[in-house]
């Protein structure tokens, strides 16, 4: 309790049961105890947040642009170069649902459009060649007229009958470029290939590197021009909106045209990230603008919180760094972050530090103590290859029983570890943190003798499980801010 | 405008609707006068067997979101895991072409471990992915149902592998049906599913009518604190919800692998969009909405594919549905929403 | 103010710096790099192995992984694959793997990717590595039109052999008048049957056209759709579960018009439905490797990874040439060399594999099954 002057006759009001840190509704102490959770903070952060703005922003940037540097063209290429265009993507987004607050489940055809529209103009299709100052500008308005008239056929549905009508415009569009296809436009379901690359005023870009830092070009611009839309009338009038749009009706902001010119918003900005993509990739396909691919652009937003531009491309980071990392490609590096996963999730959530300390040796101990019974049973149980085992291999022998022939018994072990997390969930205190310690052995026995050997499934579970994680967690994201609910 | 001329405000609301529908109605009479009665009456069979599944679909699309407000985007692979919870039913004991108990208990079991198992899941699922996050804004359990939905997707991949499973009805029940005229037929595994699926939807609404659980789901979908206050234990009825909606999704897996015979880990997501799509037709948070839209949306998309070349079929289900929303916004039986001030 | 000062001075400053860097030389290209030869070397494998595809690549690279394994077992020098998961049909995925194996500097030849579209879509990236690509089922034609020469090859010959082969037995065997086409509405599919329209429309038979998603599995009003006067119904679809379900379903329907499938449906575990035709490669079905596979995945042999075995073993044999001439050192161009100088004189597939100057198999040919009653396949042309 902060130093709020209270009246020591009066009764102590005792927290609800299920507070946590949720803000409490009509109590000061929230506010009053601001102060205090900002000294809270770390050394790094808060000389982080001393050096003015102009120079945190030319930090950020300059070790943005260090990158290619630092890694291989590969690398940057999914790392580097996807992460900006999903955070262009996610910034487009985050107008139309983050700023007016409006659920546009088709999002992802505008990206399709902008890619189609850039692909007709400058490829040998149609044998026009198109300047990237040209193409890209003309692809950007177009797509933001066909967003401004789905913003007006639309403008009448509230909530989730908006989501579900533009969740039909952008299936309607792959099925529209995949089948439908009037007189070979969109080739079907090859596509349309090869792209030109962008050629701005003759200059062509054809390198990873150089596409890289147009795009870093490109998300700087888009992020400015949205922060100062942010600030003019019509982002306050999209805020309102977003808040209550009753009162905003009421209060005289023409909601329907604000709605209108949200989808064209982010449709344009969708619109950008599609011909740069279509350049990017030499070639695209119907395939490339469907359902997952607005699930991860929906991840980003959400998570790194929506409203948030800084917020959009922090999760676009977060997210894509992440499930390129999990890549079956480089299977010792998802192993890594499994395991590295696991150990901050028991390091965060379990308190005090005794138990931490039992559930850890625990887990050590218990885990040799079975490899060393299992392997005196029978040998064949623990003659298992380690799989991709890089430097952990060693750790990993002598530590998880990996049988030369599982069989279906790792199979079993999944479905038996799903059952074990759930019902860990009814246990607490003590209990919990003994019942942990099979579990956890059992998470590495399943990963080790499972999940390895089918890396591209592994990522998806993960990544799914994840996803889950950080909503309860966070569920404001990363950088949106806990409101507080008027009853 | 004098009094007499002005167009009755009736008739005014009533115009989009009624232009829509009769133009529909025109395009299908041409097609019939083209193609012949027997034709649609074929295709109108197979509409409604599809459309049961659907509605059942759909079911748990709408009560989950009338009692939550919620998007269940895991609501597909709630279906898909039914689907293989039959499957596992039937093939351990001992599989289409040699089942060891008479197929008639065989059909039991696989409906009554699909159904017990996924309204298990679903209850797991709410538990877990979505009560935590009771007080967050409403767009988090979205990626939360999002993250299950990846993970129950890929976990049928990891365990059972890339491969189609086929429930093979036809070595199981064969091949008979119901012949009428000389070009319409229809299974008996057809309409021993539509009845089920009717069988169940009834099911459903007596149990929403007239029992007490079915009360208190009204009540607290209707205002939740209120019903806290009355005495409602509203975490149960919401786990109960969520097991009656799953355990429909179950029992529509189970029928689709028997209708049409092949599942795989895929087969969640094209079906959980078009129940969506059925619930928020039929309008979303009404149980007979649902019923009605499952019914819309399979007759529609037969209807399509039966008049229309395969590449256009798809397309135009999702224009004729386009229409629909901006028509009727709240859906066919859904309530105009209220804002409350 | 202040911001927007700081913001424009960031801007300029990534533009001079994106200027000079491109005009700087960037990393060194691993396309030029010697890798040498040790006990273990990698070769990539680029598959659907999850989403909508996944089928299909989880068969692929199993079959890779077989000759793999089966190789390491038998051979002092050993090799890994490094996978690659291109989800099918989302080609973003496949130009990210295809980056991923060019800047791996380990991998010296891929097989994969599996579609026509994505074949397309990874060109640029593979021809930038340096790497050669071989695939195992992207069977449009214009792929070998010259512009992939030495980096694309295929060990499947291409719709260009495979339409002719079908559509003279319909009309040479057959003797159709009317035959209804049916394609899956993927790349594959529309290929082949465009390529089938054509010559049965040449040769003055009657033809009707129409599709289906890959992901339906209610085809009731389309087989109320084909007219009882249909003489053959051709489906070259990928997914023989799915051509077992058409079929049944047309059974259950009274219509019993024979089916003719493509090569991705050759499936006698899954495709059985008595009287129906099938084009594939002349595989012999009882051979032991197929055999060995079976027992090693569960029992069931499947086809429509055995060219993605085939394909492995051509980028196999190719490492291990240049490898030897290259006296411990190799380098991707001269696997690429390796690769266009394949001579197999039998494979899996039963036809010799060497490639062309474009890259297409040379000498590939289609042969024609029946399916009897009791299921089993039958060459019978």
């Amino acid at each position: 309790m902060t130093d709020v002057p209270n009246n020591p006759d009066e009764p102590k009001v005792p927290a609800p049961p299920d507070s946590g840190d949720r803000p409490q509704v009509g109590v000061d102490e929230w506010v009053a105890s601001v102060e205090g959770r900002r000294a809270d903070r770390s050394l790094a952060l808060r000389a982080y947040g001393r050096v003015p703005a102009p120079a945190q922003l030319i930090v950020v940037v300059a070790a943005v642009c260090a990158l290619p540097f630092l890694l291989n063209s590969g690398d940057l290429f999914v790392y580097g170069l996807f992460t900006l265009l999903y955070a262009l993507l996610g910034l487009g987004l985050n107008v139309v649902v983050g700023f007016a607050g409006l659920l546009d489940l088709g999002y992802v055809a505008f990206y399709g459009i902008g890619a189609y529209g850039y692909a007709l103009l400058a490829s040998p299709k149609y044998d026009l060649h198109w300047q990237a100052e040209l193409a890209i500008p003309v692809v950007m308005v177009g797509t933001a007229l066909i967003g401004l008239i789905l913003g007006f056929t639309s403008r009448r549905l509230l909530g989730d009958y908006l989501a579900i009508v533009t969740l039909f415009f952008g299936q309607a569009f792959v099925v529209f470029v995949n089948n439908a296809n009037p007189h070979n436009i969109t080739g079907g379901a090859n596509g349309i290939a090869p792209t030109d690359p962008l050629s701005i005023f003759g200059y062509k870009l054809t390198t990873t590197r150089q596409y890289y830092y147009f795009l870093v070009i490109a998300v700087l611009v888009v992020m400015a021009g949205l922060w100062s839309l942010l600030r003019s009338r019509t982002g306050r009038a999209w805020q309102a909106l977003r808040e209550d749009p009753l009162a905003a009706e009421m209060m005289g902001t023409p909601v329907n045209r604000l709605k209108i010119v949200a989808f064209a918003f982010g449709a344009g900005i969708a619109g950008l990230a599609g011909a740069i993509f279509a350049a990017v990739s030499t070639g695209i396909a119907p395939g490339a603008f469907d359902t997952s691919v607005l699930i991860t652009i929906y991840a980003i937003v959400i998570l790194g919180g929506t409203g948030s531009l800084v917020g959009v491309v922090l999760g676009a980071v977060v997210i894509n760094v992440t499930y390129e990392a999990l890549s079956p490609s480089t299977p010792s590096t998802g192993r890594w972050i499994f395991y590295l996963a696991l150990v901050i999730a028991i390091l965060a959530r379990i308190r005090p530090w005794p138990k931490l300390a039992v559930v850890v040796g625990g887990t050590a101990a218990f885990g040799f103590a079975v490899h060393a019974i299992a392997g005196a049973v029978s040998s064949s149980a623990t003659a298992g290859p380690v799989t991709e085992g890089g430097s952990l291999t060693g750790f990993i022998k002598h530590w998880v029983i990996i049988p030369e022939h599982p069989g279906s018994a790792a199979k079993y072990a999944y479905v038996g570890l799903v059952v074990a997390v759930v019902a860990l969930t009814r246990l607490s205190g003590w209990s919990r943190a003994i019942a942990l310690i099979p579990v956890l052995y059992l998470t590495a026995f399943v990963w080790e003798n499972l999940m390895i050997e089918q890396p591209a499934v592994a990522r998806l579970i993960i990544f799914g499980a994840l996803l889950i994680a950080i909503m309860q967690v966070r569920p404001q994201g990363l950088l949106g801010t806990s409101r507080v609910e008027i009853v | 405008m004098r009094e007499n001329q002005r167009v009755p405000e009736s008739v005014r609301r009533a115009l989009p609707g009624g232009l829509a529908t009769s133009a529909a109605l025109a395009l299908l009479g041409f097609e019939i006068a083209d193609k012949g009665w027997a034709f649609f009456f074929q295709i109108t069979l197979n509409g409604v067997t599809l459309g049961a599944v659907y509605a059942l679909i759909a079911l748990g699309y709408t009560m989950i979101y009338g009692i939550l407000k919620l998007l269940n985007f895991a609501h597909g692979d709630v279906y898909m895991v039914g689907a293989f919870i039959g499957y596992g039913v039937l093939s351990s004991l001992g599989g289409p072409l040699n089942p060891s108990v008479p197929v008639w208990l065989l059909i039991v079991l696989m409906f009554g471990a699909g159904m017990l198992g996924s309204g298990l899941l679903g209850v797991a699922i709410e538990r877990f992915a979505y009560r935590p996050l009771r007080a967050a804004p409403r767009i988090a359990p979205l990626i939360s149902a999002l993250g299950v939905s990846f993970f129950l997707q890929n976990s049928a991949l990891l365990l059972f592998g890339a491969s189609y499973r086929s429930y093979d009805p036809f070595s199981l029940l064969g091949f008979g049906g119901a012949h009428f005229g000389s070009s319409v037929f229809i299974s008996w595994i057809r309409i021993g599913v539509v009845i089920g699926a009717i069988a169940l939807m009834l099911a459903l609404i007596f149990l929403v009518g007239r029992t007490q659980i079915g009360k208190a789901m009204r009540a607290v979908s209707f205002d939740r604190e209120a019903a806290a206050m009355m005495g409602i234990d509203v975490d149960r009825v919401i786990a109960a919800t969520f097991f009656i909606g799953s355990a429909l999704a179950g029992a529509a897996g189970v029928m689709f692998g028997l209708v049409f015979s092949q599942i795989f880990h895929f087969m969640g997501f094209l079906a959980g969009l078009k129940g969506f799509t059925a619930a928020v037709v039929g309008g979303i948070g009404s149980i007979p909405g649902a019923m009605l839209g499952g019914l819309i949306v399979g007759l529609v998309e037969q209807y399509a594919q039966g008049y229309l070349n395969g590449n256009w079929s798809d397309l135009f289900v999702f224009a004729i549905l386009i229409v629909f929303m901006l028509v009727r916004p709240n859906g066919l039986l859904g309530t105009r929403a209220i804002n409350k001030v | 103010m202040l911001k927007r000062v700081s913001l424009i001075a960031s801007v300029a400053a990534v533009a001079a710096l994106a200027i000079v860097v491109s005009a700087v030389a960037g990393p060194a290209s691993t396309a030029s790099q010697a890798v040498t030869c040790g006990t273990t070397r990698t070769i990539g494998v680029a598959a659907p192995i999850t989403g909508p595809a996944a089928s299909l690549g989880s068969q692929q690279l199993g079959w890779a992984q077989f000759y793999v394994t089966t190789w390491n077992k038998s051979h002092k020098t050993k090799y890994k694959i490094v996978q690659g998961d291109t989800q099918l049909p989302n080609a973003a995925e496949a130009i990210k793997v295809a980056q991923r194996f060019g800047s791996n500097s380990k991998i010296l030849v891929v097989v994969g990717p599996a579609g026509s579209q994505e074949i397309q879509d990874t060109t640029a990236a593979f021809k930038n590595a340096g790497l050669a690509f071989i695939s195992g089922s992207a069977t449009r034609t214009s792929l070998t039109d010259g512009s992939r020469k030495g980096f694309f090859f295929r060990v499947v010959p291409n719709d260009d052999q495979q339409a002719p082969a079908v559509a003279n037995y319909i009309t040479a065997n057959l003797k159709s008048d009317h035959v209804f086409i049916i394609d899956d509405q993927e790349a594959y599919s529309q290929g082949l049957a465009d390529g089938v329209q054509k010559l049965l429309d040449a040769k003055n038979v009657k033809t009707t056209r129409d599709s289906v998603s890959q992901s339906a599995s209610d085809f009731s009003s389309l087989i109320a759709k084909i007219p009882s006067s249909t003489k053959v119904i051709y489906i070259p679809w990928q997914l023989s579960a799915k051509a077992q379900l058409f079929g049944q379903q047309l059974k259950g329907a009274g219509k019993n018009i024979p089916l003719f499938g493509s090569d991705g449906l050759f499936d006698p575990d899954n495709f059985t439905i008595a009287g129906s035709y099938d084009s594939f490669f002349p595989v012999n079905v009882t051979s032991a490797t197929i055999k060995a596979y079976a027992s090693a995945h569960g029992g069931k042999p499947d086809y429509f990874g055995v060219p993605s075995f085939v394909a492995a073993q051509v980028a196999v044999n190719a490492v291990e040439k240049a490898c030897k001439t290259g006296k411990g050192k190799a380098t991707r161009a001269t696997v690429r060399k390796a690769v266009a100088s394949t001579k197999l004189t039998a494979t899996l597939l039963g036809i010799p594999v060497s490639f062309t100057a474009n890259g297409d198999v040379s000498g590939g040919g289609f042969s024609i099954y029946k399916i009897g009653s009791d299921g089993a396949y039958s060459k019978v042309g």
